[in-house]
């Protein structure tokens, strides 16, 4: 019998993990207009680098900088070249990056190969019990999430976040009033990654083994249908919907053990991810909740 | 290890024709409906596994699973234009939405394909000796499927060049609104698009798992290199695509030997795909189809 508190536990630590994913998308695309369909690239480069770093000796927050740094940095690498493109070429450019990187993990051996990394050192001391370590692993990322959620707000309700939006509704507008929207673009690029870096060092570490497979694009479609889920440029709404898309996985997992079913519950379970979308892409395609307000500074 | 030059050229030739068949489809819908459609992989996939249940399950031969494989794919193109895309572009779906939607659609696709047919390995039953010419190994299977590619790029090049409906084709893809105001069937035009699109991509998806398996993942692999083709050719350019996806063969099948001789993984053949994209994307983003249809014409008449 497993032990619902920890499942639930479980799930909101996983709910922090998306939600920062989501947030990292919803900057990218919802708030800059940039499509990346490989966002599990710079969370499957976050959680490798921090893996290997902590594995070797280093403590927790070395692995974790490491993860942040490397993947802000394969951000920047990658949009140097990509930002300059329409588009769904940017979309389609990221999708295959994240198919690349596994490819190289995969093939790697002297980065784990096939069988990945196992035994990451977990940042919860050893010896406590299994709850207090699941209360010990939700306080941090509770605390990660916040960061990251901080960084967002200031962001988007700073001129930096009006230009953002500017360049989304109108590139070329944008750049006539003398700004520099590559410039705004990688900056995003990179600020999104090194979120997303930090999100893939804290699964690696929660988990405590990580491999190849667990990063296929699957992962990158799941952000996109969070964000999609809680409502495009709306950063509350990334945690909402990591919140409901986690939460309909975990109940339709523990309804799998109670109903019989005539169809493999784990193929349905992808079958009905899939209708979601499309669900959603017919009936309510800007999410949920509303984009988020630009402040109104009449009052200060 | 030497190396023969002769074969490395006719698997070339093998690889480009799979890589012709599956991006055709991508380019054209591409061309016309300006989004990548994810779901195009599962097309192939989708022609594999019913070429299998016809020619293995109902045992009615190989070549007859390979013609049904065609068909229905195709049929399965023009419903997908039928009851999800085309309602959507009604709606003004916008293009991310649109993606978004193909994702869905072929998570759906490819998991339901997977509960029919199961996530082992398939293997056709036909079986094709090889045999020797000059220097070449060869199978009958190999030849046929050369010879079908290149009849495919003939009759598309009749097609578009001698045929009403090819003019119309062009036009459409060249640009819809204008093509419509001329009086052209754009929306049958468009569902000719799918049917022709998908039928191809279900015979790549044949093709390809006729010389190695047929597994959920088939027409994700070869995803990845049909949109170098595209890109590389030129979004909705046939003729680009075409040189592109025989481009791309020749590139992955020197580069396997290379990667070999280096001791490196031969999965590594997609990074090849993903380094043709990226500097196609930068240094030519229009493609080779600059080298657009007229401008074949023209030099074709200049040379004779």
């Amino acid at each position: 019998m497993v032990n619902i508190e920890n499942f639930i536990l479980d799930m909101f630590i996983y709910v922090g993990i998306f939600g920062v994913l989501s947030i990292s998308l919803n900057l990218e695309y919802g708030f800059t207009g940039l499509w990346n369909f490989g966002k599990v690239a710079f969370y499957m480069i976050g959680a490798y680098t921090s893996a290997i770093i902590t594995t070797l000796g280093q403590p927790f927050y070395i692995g974790f900088a490491a993860g942040v740094v490397v993947s802000s940095l394969a951000g920047l690498l990658i949009s140097l070249p990509a930002l300059r493109l329409r588009e769904d070429y940017l979309g389609i450019l990221t999708l295959v990056f994240g198919e690349i990187i596994r490819i190289i993990l995969k093939n790697e051996y002297w980065l784990g190969g096939p069988l990945g990394i196992r035994g990451i050192p977990s940042i919860t001391p050893a010896g406590l019990d299994y709850t207090t370590t699941l209360l010990v692993q939700l306080a941090s990322i509770t605390v990660i999430a916040a960061v990251c959620y901080l960084v967002a707000y200031r962001l988007i309700h700073s001129p930096f976040g009006r230009v953002i939006r500017g360049i989304r509704e109108d590139e070329l507008a944008t750049a006539s009033l003398g700004k520099n929207t590559f410039r705004y673009k990688a900056s995003i690029f990179a600020i999104s990654s090194a979120m997303a870096g930090i999100a893939g060092a804290f699964m690696g570490q929660y988990v405590t083994s990580i491999t190849p497979d667990q990063f296929m694009p699957f992962v990158s479609f799941t952000v996109w249908m969070m964000v999609m889920l809680g409502g495009f440029a709306n950063i509350e709404g990334a945690f909402l919907g990591a919140f409901l898309y986690i939460g309909f996985e975990r109940a339709a997992r523990i309804a799998k053990d109670y109903l019989l079913l005539p169809i493999d519950p784990n193929n349905l379970m992808f079958i009905l991810t899939g209708l979601l979308i499309l669900i959603f892409v017919f009936l309510r395609p800007q999410g949920l909740l509303k984009e988020n307000k630009v402040r109104d500074y009449k009052g200060v | 290890m030497s190396l023969n030059i002769a074969q490395i050229l006719f698997n070339s030739l093998l690889t480009g024709s799979l890589y012709v068949l599956a991006a055709i489809g991508l380019t054209l819908t591409y061309g016309i409906l300006k989004f990548p459609n994810v779901a195009h992989a599962e097309f192939i996939t989708f022609g594999a596994y019913f070429a299998y249940t016809v020619a293995d399950i109902w045992k009615l031969g190989f070549p007859s699973g390979a013609a049904a494989a065609f068909v229905v794919t195709g049929i399965l193109g023009v419903a997908t234009h039928l009851f999800l895309f085309g309602p959507l572009i009604k709606k003004g779906a916008s293009i991310l939405h649109l993606t978004v939607a193909s994702i869905g659609y072929g998570i759906v696709l490819r998991y339901a394909m997977q509960e029919v047919w199961g996530r082992k390995d398939l293997y056709f039953s036909a079986y094709y000796p090889g045999f020797d010419v000059g220097p070449l190994r060869v199978t009958l299977l190999w030849l046929s499927f050369i010879f079908l590619a290149v009849a495919v790029v003939a009759i598309f090049h009749l097609l578009l060049t001698e045929t009403k409906i090819g003019r119309a084709m062009r036009a459409t893809s060249n640009n819809p609104s204008l093509a419509q105001a001329s009086g052209i069937d754009t929306k049958m035009i468009i569902m000719l698009v799918w049917f022709l699109g998908s039928a191809l991509a279900g015979l790549g998806g044949v093709m390809k798992a006729s010389d190695t398996r047929i597994t959920p993942v088939l027409g994700w692999n070869v995803l990845i290199m049909s949109f170098a083709s595209v890109i590389f050719g030129g979004v909705g350019s046939i003729y680009g695509t075409i040189l592109a996806g025989y481009i791309l063969g020749f590139v992955e099948n020197l580069g396997v030997i290379v990667l070999v001789a280096l001791g490196l993984s031969t999965e590594y053949r997609f990074l090849l795909g993903f380094f043709v994209l990226v500097c196609a994307l930068i240094f030519a983003p229009q493609g080779i189809a600059g080298i657009t249809f007229r401008s074949i014409r023209k030099r074709w008449r200049a040379v004779g």
